[in-house]
């Protein structure tokens, strides 16, 4: 037999270190926050679910941030000011 | 140079034979369509062996989704590529180009523009792997050609999950996905090689990367004018379906570029001049939709439709709901391909025979990524 080697990234490791965030039982009151990639309709997209969401949900403040570039990462202070204020945070794209 | 976490470097599938291995790799979904060279640990460590990285050591670091692919995972990638070793200095060349900030890897490499990753090689090592800069160097029929450039795909392939439906929405995609890698023809070319104009040495050679859609073959047989053959480039630049504030990459064919070389144009005039006349009017841009609403919140998009305006932008932007009619004032506005000339690269390519050049339209509709050059360490 001969061994072929794995080319990709997977492994027990990674899995292992990230999980996932407490669901949130009631959206009623929470703090919804928006994370739009910054492309033509991405905050369009997130409004829209809002109205949806305020239909079925009592949902408090509605906090929006779009990424200045949607190629690159949400910024460490834009994240933890989401991670700070919202008890949930939506992402879309939207072109 | 940062590592990655404690490597699964040796994790694989126990195969019977190469026969079996190579329906193996397909069976994991680890290949690009075609088939694989068996990444087995003796072809895996000899290719590690010919960089100059330890098995850890990370090349490309993806920030969207916090991905780090290590030497040692590059190295199997290049040997189901079908490189030689000699190759993978020129491989870990060019990750850590597309790993620089300023590429920002993830929207080439996953939006639905379907960019391509244009490797160009220049310097003393595009004849020691026998790169092809002549006939034919975006087809087919060239080892180092052909899998330099498809290990940076099976990279995205396997490494990013750039997989179709999956992580890459491209739309459509081109052929140049599977492998765009060339050399400059250094010796055709009017001026100094390409490397040396982003400031390297002649001695050095480096990889420069650009995310590509898929060229346009600009032909012009019939006359030896630099502003007749040019105009053909110009054109082809301005043509609205590719339009944009991105940047461009022209290859030149070696007949094309002895006509500039004879007529003496430098390479920033040469630059300066597509810049100048690859424009539609804002008018056409409009009558091609091409001007969305939320252009006019952005102020660089409005700085970039009012570059070339008599008597600047107007006072009051339109709104969303007229974005797209078209004013009175509109026919005059020139909106340039590009935000100036640096934004246009000039390289070199291609049989001596024919009048047949290119032209790469960056990725995106919007300002695309730039091009990145980094030195290969071999």
């Amino acid at each position: 037999m001969t061994r072929i080697l794995d080319p990709t990234l997977r492994s027990p490791v990674e899995a292992a270190t990230v999980a996932r965030a407490s669901r949130k039982r009631s959206l009623d009151g929470a703090t919804i926050g928006l994370l739009a990639n910054s492309k033509s309709n991405g905050m369009a997209l997130l409004d829209r679910i809002v109205e949806r969401l305020r239909e079925r949900h009592q949902i408090g403040e509605v906090v929006r941030v779009a990424k200045t570039n949607a190629s690159a990462p949400v910024t460490e202070g834009d994240a933890q000011m989401l991670a700070g204020r919202c008890a949930v945070v939506i992402t879309a794209i939207g072109d | 140079m940062p590592t990655a976490q404690p490597s699964n470097q040796r994790d694989g599938v126990d195969v019977a034979d190469p026969w079996a291995a190579i329906e193996a790799c397909y069976a994991k979904g680890w290949t690009d369509g075609l088939p694989v060279v068996p990444p087995t640990e003796l072809l895996v460590d000899a290719m590690l062996a010919a960089g100059s990285w330890l098995p850890d050591d990370v090349l490309l670091h993806e920030p969207v989704r916090d991905r780090a692919v290590t030497a040692g995972k590059a190295a199997i990638n290049a040997v189901m590529a079908g490189c030689l070793p000699e190759y993978f200095p020129v491989v870990g060349a060019a990750l850590l180009a597309i790993g620089d900030a300023s590429f920002m890897l993830h929207g080439p490499a996953t939006s639905t523009g379907g960019a391509a990753l244009m490797i160009v090689v220049n310097g003393p090592i595009r004849a020691r792997l026998g790169l092809n800069a002549k006939t034919n160097l975006f087809g087919p029929g060239y080892r180092a050609n052909a899998t330099i450039g498809r290990s940076l795909r099976l990279i995205l392939l396997n490494c990013l999950d750039c997989r179709p439906g999956v992580l890459d929405k491209s739309t459509q995609g081109w052929a140049g996905k599977y492998s765009l890698c060339f050399a400059e023809d250094e010796a055709s070319s009017p001026w100094e090689p390409l490397h040396v104009s982003r400031g390297f040495t002649p001695e050095q050679s480096t990889v420069t990367v650009y995310a590509a859609e898929s060229g346009h073959n600009v032909l012009s047989h019939g006359t030896a004018d630099p502003e007749q053959v040019l105009t053909c480039f110009a054109d082809a630049m301005a043509g609205l379906g590719s339009l944009s504030p991105g940047r461009t990459v022209i290859v030149f064919a070696p007949e094309h570029a002895g006509h500039l070389r004879r007529a003496g144009w430098t390479r920033p005039q040469t630059q300066q001049w597509l810049y100048d006349h690859a424009w539609r009017s804002l008018a056409d841009l409009k009558r091609g939709g091409k001007v969305e609403p939320a252009f006019f919140a952005s102020p660089a998009l409005v700085d970039w439709l009012y570059t070339d305006a008599p008597g600047g932008r107007p006072a009051v932007l339109p709104g969303p709901d007229d974005a797209g009619r078209v004013l009175a004032g509109d026919e005059t506005v020139h909106v340039h391909r590009g935000l100036g000339p640096d934004d246009i690269l000039l390289t070199v390519g291609g049989g001596d025979a024919g009048g047949h050049s290119a032209f790469f339209p960056s990725w995106s509709r919007g300002r695309s990524v730039p091009f990145v050059t980094k030195e290969i360490f071999a």
